[in-house]
């Protein structure tokens, strides 16, 4: 499958291209959005052109009986494995958002029109492994994540891949959080010479009195984009933190939308970058507070460091408000390690390049320990110095 | 008796502006040197000359420590070396673990003498004592360093610092300001703890406050970038009462 022949293509087309029907209204928002391009708005700093061109194998998504395992097990979109008692299951997508801003999003529910439905209905923890196989491949699919009223749920995303080149994942979750849940989601990525690249496009609802937590820590190489909308209602609260460390020519980083519908509904969004080579960071993030969100507060931050002069930080905090009565900040830093600081830690004798890790892990730590379990916290210190380490050998 | 550091000539800019001029001294192995002077005299550029700070450009002069001219050695192997500098302003560096930055200076310093390095354990109980002496409780060390630190911890942390990387050329810029009694009484039972008959002090001071609880040996006179006076420290008491104007060029 050649995903360029998308471009510019009419209902009938698309149908006939995908091979689907019953499917129009999806469709409709596909063609209406375009195949994104360089010219795309939220696509411009992303070589998407470059995930695009290759001729993909699509893939057979058979569903298996899973066996059971400690964490949900997907393989190249397909759950192998699943917790004892863990509710999941292959269903339609009943809540598609009609008015999401990326048009991958429709491609992806239009690729997969089985979505992986999990329920979260206790006071659990899940891990969730990505696992991707196939060379050469187009992998699609798309998690339901659905967090029950009251409960207070954990998720661990992590993505391993075998030695696989050339493949492209287009994966995204559409995540439901009933009212008074807390939903807390932890997604690590460390993606060197990974052999995929990989357009995520997620939806998030929040409603009444919930609580969404979402932490990625991206590290490594590779062309990875993800693509985020969060709904909130009355009184709901997101807390999204993106760690961003990049090297080589990798160009990845997160457009998102965050959108305050419910009055005295809160959001934080915190993007902490760590910039080498010629690599390309990208925040593109926007807070839209409807007529309806009075009271709304919302806080939104950038703070890049360049570590090579070859490295660019695409910084794009914006807000669009159409009430007074609220809350809001935004802004964007990014500049060098703090002369003064590596000064400090020179005068003790610590050598410059030492000095400089000691820095930019600090700067990372911040935002790492904000993961509460203390597990996970060391595993993903220890990805991020496995990869800051291997970048600045 | 030999000096563990001459100083010959120091001349040395900020920027376009040219503080130091001139400026000789020689530190005696075991004594305290202190260095008082007015506003602007030069005191803090002469300190951040010593350990090779980014701003100061030397422009002329030389600084020699051990025999061996180090203006043009990277900060950290002055440290190494064993010359240290409490900060006048510590910088805070938000998520570096103090324990941890302070393991990581004092193993490189081991490292560099051939010795071997100290794991957590050993680290933390030379670590105790220290800390009681300083009137510094435990979990400063498990902060990050200097982060969210009264003016007096951030000294306090500066010394506890010395007290474990042993240095043999120890600059104190302007360490007692900001500090309270007790702070001030802490921090100058550390450096009297320091003092072994072998160590060199650079007090760098304001005012005599601190050296009433830090006897010097000497005392030198920084005035537009040049020493010009070095007496006993009976010196203090005529600074005290006349001013630095009052001082003649020897």
């Amino acid at each position: 499958m050649n995903l360029l022949e998308l471009k510019n293509k009419n209902l009938q087309e698309v149908n006939a291209l995908l091979g689907i029907k019953d499917r129009d209204i999806l469709v409709e928002r596909f063609c209406a959005l375009g195949l994104p391009s360089k010219k795309s708005e939220e696509y411009r700093y992303f070589d998407v052109k470059k995930l695009l061109e290759p001729e993909y194998k699509t893939l057979n998504y058979v569903p298996k009986t899973p066996k059971t395992s400690d964490k949900v097990e997907i393989v190249d979109g397909v759950v192998i494995a699943l917790p004892k008692g863990m509710r999941v299951y292959n269903d339609a997508c009943q809540m598609i958002d009609m008015d999401h801003f990326d048009p991958l999003y429709y491609l992806g529910h239009l690729l997969s029109p089985q979505t992986i439905k999990i329920e979260l209905d206790g006071d659990v923890e899940v891990e969730i492994e990505h696992r991707f196989t196939k060379s050469d491949a187009l992998i699609n699919y798309r998690i339901v994540l659905y967090n029950q009223a009251n409960r207070h749920a954990t998720v661990y995303e992590n993505f391993i891949s075998d030695d696989i080149e050339n493949t492209l994942v287009l994966y995204g979750y559409d995540m439901h959080l009933a009212q008074d849940s807390t939903l807390r989601v932890v997604k690590m990525q460390s993606m060197q010479d990974a052999g995929y690249g990989m357009v995520a496009s997620h939806k998030v609802n929040v409603a009444k009195n919930a609580n969404a937590i979402l932490k990625s820590f991206d590290l490594g190489g590779d062309q990875a984009l993800q693509l985020l909308k969060v709904e909130l209602a009355e009184r709901a609260h997101v807390d999204a933190g993106h760690l961003l460390y990049l090297n080589e020519d990798s160009k990845r980083g997160t457009v998102s939308q965050i959108v305050h519908v419910g009055e005295h509904s809160t959001s934080k969004q915190e993007a902490k970058n760590i910039l080498d080579g010629k690599s390309r960071g990208i925040f593109d993030a926007l807070i839209r507070v409807e007529h309806s969100a009075k009271y709304t507060k919302a806080e939104q931050n950038s703070k890049a460091i360049l570590l090579h002069e070859d490295a660019y930080m695409a910084a794009k905090p914006q807000l669009e408000i159409y009430i007074d009565e609220l809350e809001a900040s935004h802004g964007a830093t990014t500049g060098q390690l703090d002369r003064k600081q590596l000064f400090y830690l020179q005068s003790r004798g610590i050598s410059y390049t030492e000095a400089r890790k000691m820095l930019v892990i600090a700067f990372a730590n911040t935002l790492i320990e904000q993961v509460k379990d203390t597990r996970q916290q060391e595993r993903i210190k220890a990805s991020f110095e496995e990869a800051f380490y291997k970048g600045n050998m | 008796m030999s000096s563990v550091m001459k100083i010959e000539n120091l001349q040395a800019k900020i920027g376009d502006k040219q503080i130091l001029k001139g400026l000789n001294l020689e530190l005696e192995p075991g004594k305290v040197h202190a260095i008082m002077g007015p506003n602007g005299a030069g005191k803090s550029t002469l300190s951040k000359a010593l350990v090779g700070h980014y701003d100061v450009e030397l422009t002329g002069g030389d600084i020699i420590y051990k025999g061996k001219n180090i203006n043009e050695m990277e900060p950290e192997e002055r440290a190494l070396e064993g010359i240290f500098l409490s900060f006048q302003h510590p910088v805070e560096i938000p998520g570096v673990n103090n324990a941890y930055f302070l393991r990581t200076a004092l193993n490189a310093k081991r490292k560099h003498e051939g010795k071997e390095e100290l794991n957590a354990a050993e680290f933390l109980r030379l670590m105790r004592d220290h800390l009681e002496m300083l009137g510094m409780k435990s979990d400063m060390i498990s902060r990050s360093l200097n982060e969210g630190f009264s003016g007096g911890e951030k000294k306090r942390n500066e010394i506890l610092q010395m007290l474990i990387l042993e240095p043999e050329v120890i600059i104190l810029d302007e360490i007692d300001s900001g500090l309270d009694i007790d702070a001030l009484r802490a921090v100058s039972e550390g450096i009297n703890k320091m003092k072994d008959g072998k160590r060199s002090f650079l007090v760098i001071t304001h005012y005599s406050r601190i050296l009433d609880y830090i006897e010097p040996d000497y005392i030198h006179v920084l005035k537009d970038g040049r020493i010009i006076k070095t007496a006993g420290p009976e010196l203090v008491a005529q600074l005290e009462e006349h001013g630095y104007d009052a001082i003649e060029e020897e």
